[in-house]
């Protein structure tokens, strides 16, 4: 993996600017506003509280887009910081235990998503992934926050 | 004045003892800035409601009731985090115009949301099932949002020494 990150290295993207970082990891984490609060809604659902008294699967089809457009935003300005800052991502261990619960949690909630999507009312079985969906993500978000501040 | 205040806080052992501490800052600044995010994630997950965009189907009182609790929980964590963050360096966040502005922008977020809360609000019963709100409630909305967007903002752009002064 190291040669790439040599060769986005090597593309100077934002190089030497602070402002050009600084707005794409500001964008990223309004982006993650709108996305955490999307993904907040239904798995409170999920756990019989916060929207309890709407069927599940509206709460669901509703929150979805802003889901999947606060995602798309936050994959675009990630990426771009990957590029902008490659080598501080590549020596991260946060950036990489980011990137790998990322796929767990992608995973996750698009299953859970598409099972909800069709149900009034979430099956016992399904209830503890709004937890350990919170939990997930918040972590990614821990996760994301750090990779600035430890190095 | 203020000034001679965040001095005296300081100045105070336990205010070293934040600013000393070799994880304080950076576990302290995370737990800060996640909880804030998922506040604010409920917030605007209102507004959008408030805005007729989203949880159309949803009569507005129920979605402003029941995310209400779970808005005062992550704004408390993320109170309590950026307090503790503050009094560990008052000095630092005295000459920063950002920390100031974040404020101001919290002031006012706040401002918006009890007068919206003591005018348009008071006749939710006659439009709370439709999915367009009025005028008062839209703009309620689109203003929690620019507002706490820009807290966001000015709050991830403290941590850079723009606009900082020290004397």
């Amino acid at each position: 993996m190291l040669p790439f990150f040599q060769w986005l290295e090597s593309l100077k993207f934002g190089a030497g600017s602070e402002y050009t970082v600084a707005s794409i990891n500001v964008t990223h984490l309004l982006c993650l506003v709108v996305f955490i609060g999307a993904v907040l809604v239904v798995d409170l659902r999920l756990l019989g509280t916060g929207m309890r008294r709407q069927p599940l699967s509206d709460v669901v089809r509703s929150a979805q887009p802003w889901m999947f457009g606060g995602f798309a935003g936050m994959f675009v300005t990630g990426s771009l910081q990957v590029v902008a800052t490659p080598m501080k991502a590549y020596f991260s261990d946060q950036f990489w235990l980011k990137m790998q619960l990322l796929v767990v949690a992608i995973i996750l909630t698009l299953v859970v998503r598409s099972i909800a999507a069709r149900r009034a009312e979430a099956p016992v079985w399904l209830k503890p992934a709004g937890l350990v969906s919170i939990l997930l993500w918040s972590f990614i978000a821990v996760q994301g926050r750090l990779i600035g501040l430890l190095q | 004045m203020i000034r001679s205040w965040f001095e005296w806080i300081d100045a105070m052992p336990s205010s070293i003892a934040i600013r000393e501490s070799v994880f304080g800052y950076p576990y302290l600044l995370t737990a800060h800035a996640v909880s804030m995010a998922l506040f604010a994630g409920l917030i605007v997950m209102m507004d959008l409601r408030l805005l007729g965009w989203a949880y159309k189907r949803t009569p507005l009182s129920q979605v402003q009731k029941q995310l209400f609790p779970w808005q005062m929980f992550t704004m408390a964590v993320s109170s309590v985090t950026g307090a503790i963050l503050f009094y560990g360096q008052p000095l630092r966040y005295y000459g920063k115009v950002f920390f100031w502005t974040k404020m101001a922008l919290m002031l006012f977020a706040g401002i918006n949301a009890l007068y919206f809360h003591f005018t348009t609000y008071r006749t939710v019963a006659a439009w709370d099932t439709t999915d367009q709100p009025p005028t008062g409630a839209k703009l309620a909305g689109a203003l929690s949002i620019v507002l706490w967007a820009g807290v966001v903002i000015f709050g991830r752009i403290t941590a850079y020494n723009w606009m900082t002064f020290t004397e």
